[in-house]
């Protein structure tokens, strides 16, 4: 059948059986391969997607389910101009990725904490990515990246830099 | 496959009742079963378009007392969020999984995959929950207690699917408690939780309820140590009273996540503190040992 939705602000169509995963769907259907599959089972997070701002597990979630609803994936957090998303830009500045597969699941985690809490503490930055799984780096730069995009981003706050 | 999305329940229970169906929920567990093929449904019933199974209301209906309704279709995370509902369910709701799971997860998916370990269960059990189950034929309403019949078994019927859990207004009204321990806060399986729920007038208990799970096949009151506790005060609740009657009540075994033994010892604890929480006590408190 063909499946209607929203992802990254654009109305799509794609052809696919409403029991597929949204992961196979954007990777496979819509080339968006930012989403990464790492357990398949709903444990690490590296999958994960915005289903109407809120995060998500894209291999748990089928294409029946998405059906006039919207997507977020990490293509479609960037500016019109490609600018980098202030989330992106402070894993970059902090040292937050190293191999990078969990990174796309992480920076979407942390925009759906940051689109409802503009100054999150510690604490809440945990519990937030507390579905995601990194392997590499330790969970600290990632911590620190999310505190330094929600000052970033906070109102009347400069955006040139820290 | 065939995947079947009804809007209304009375289509689904047509629809499952016609092709013995399997209902997808939020699909948390479900797509790992099928993932892994120890589940491989000929037809998927989707009931997430079922809008008048979503959400969380308060039904005053004639002169019977007052419920709290929750649509077995909402999400686990509208659950933790519900200032409507009583904390211990909120608490045992903000336990299950990853903030993924549980804006994906439903309540009532928790309750029909029936595992032992399951987070919200316990809460239910100690709030006098009911559930009500929907076929064809019309609905029948199921006590929280007698609903779970082993290790991801059940009282439902292959075509009934469940509807609505129902708390009573009363039980609503206690304080209560949700307390587990696991290997880290997020995303962790229960290796043993415990809720309670108590009314305390002048410090004096009553009406307490007692639940724990992972420590036994299904989650279980501890009738002994509910019927010790009545009439007792918060000030005399110390983990030595509670010991013989919790250890009573459960039958814990040695699995991948835990052993009996740390169970048992754990169970005190979590009780304990679950209960020292209602009191608006210190939990964790070393004194006040008296013997009843």
């Amino acid at each position: 059948m063909v499946i209607r939705f929203t992802c990254n602000g654009r109305a799509v169509q794609v052809e696919a059986e409403p029991e597929a995963r949204v992961i196979d769907v954007l990777r496979d259907g819509l080339r968006l391969t930012g989403t990464k599959e790492g357990c398949g089972r709903g444990e690490c997070g590296a999958c994960t997607v915005l289903l109407d701002g809120k995060p998500v597990n894209a291999c748990l979630l089928l294409a029946g389910k998405i059906v006039d609803r919207d997507v977020v994936t990490i293509e479609g957090i960037a500016g019109e101009d490609g600018s980098l998303h202030p989330i992106q830009e402070a894993f970059l500045d902090t040292g937050a990725v190293q191999c990078g597969f969990c990174t796309p699941g992480m920076i979407l985690s942390a925009k759906a904490l940051l689109d409802e809490i503009d100054t999150p503490g510690v604490a809440e930055v945990e519990e937030a990515l507390a579905g995601n799984l990194c392997r590499c780096t330790g969970y600290g730069k990632v911590v620190d990246a999310v505190l330094a995009a929600s000052r970033r981003m906070a109102p009347g706050a400069d955006r040139g830099g820290e | 496959m065939r995947y079947l999305k009804p809007t209304s329940i009375h289509e689904a229970a047509d629809a499952l009742e016609s092709s013995r169906g399997t209902i997808l929920a939020g699909g948390t567990d479900l797509c790992v079963y099928m993932a892994e093929g120890v589940c491989q449904p000929e037809t998927l019933i989707d009931i997430s378009g079922i809008d008048s199974m979503r959400g969380i209301e308060t039904i005053q209906s004639g002169r019977e007392e007052a419920t709290v309704r929750i649509g077995a279709g909402t999400t686990v995370a509208e659950v933790a969020a519900s200032e409507a509902l009583p904390d211990c369910l909120r608490q045992g709701a903000q336990a299950v999984g990853s903030p993924q799971i549980r804006n994906l997860g439903t309540i009532g998916g928790n309750v029909c995959n029936a595992s032992p370990c399951g987070d919200t269960l316990t809460p239910l059990l100690a709030l006098d929950a009911r559930f009500v189950l929907r076929s064809t034929a019309g609905t029948r309403t199921v006590e929280s207690e007698e609903f779970f019949t082993g290790p991801k078994q059940t009282v439902l019927d292959p075509h009934e699917i469940l509807e609505f859990i129902e708390l009573p207004s009363a039980s609503c009204a206690r304080a209560s408690a949700f307390r587990m321990i696991g290997n880290r806060k997020g995303q962790a399986i229960s290796q043993v939780n415990a809720a309670v729920s108590v009314a305390i007038v002048d410090g004096v208990m009553s009406d307490v309820r007692v639940a724990v799970g992972s420590v036994a096949p299904v989650p279980l009151r501890l009738a002994g140590l509910e019927e010790l506790l009545s009439g007792k005060t918060v000030e005399d609740l110390h983990p030595a009273n509670l010991r013989d009657a919790v250890l009573e009540g459960v039958r814990p075994i040695d699995d991948v996540r835990s052993t009996a033994t740390y169970r048992q010892e754990v169970t005190v604890a979590l009780v304990f503190d679950a209960l020292a929480a209602c009191g608006g006590q210190r939990s964790g408190q070393d004194e006040g040992a008296g013997a009843w």
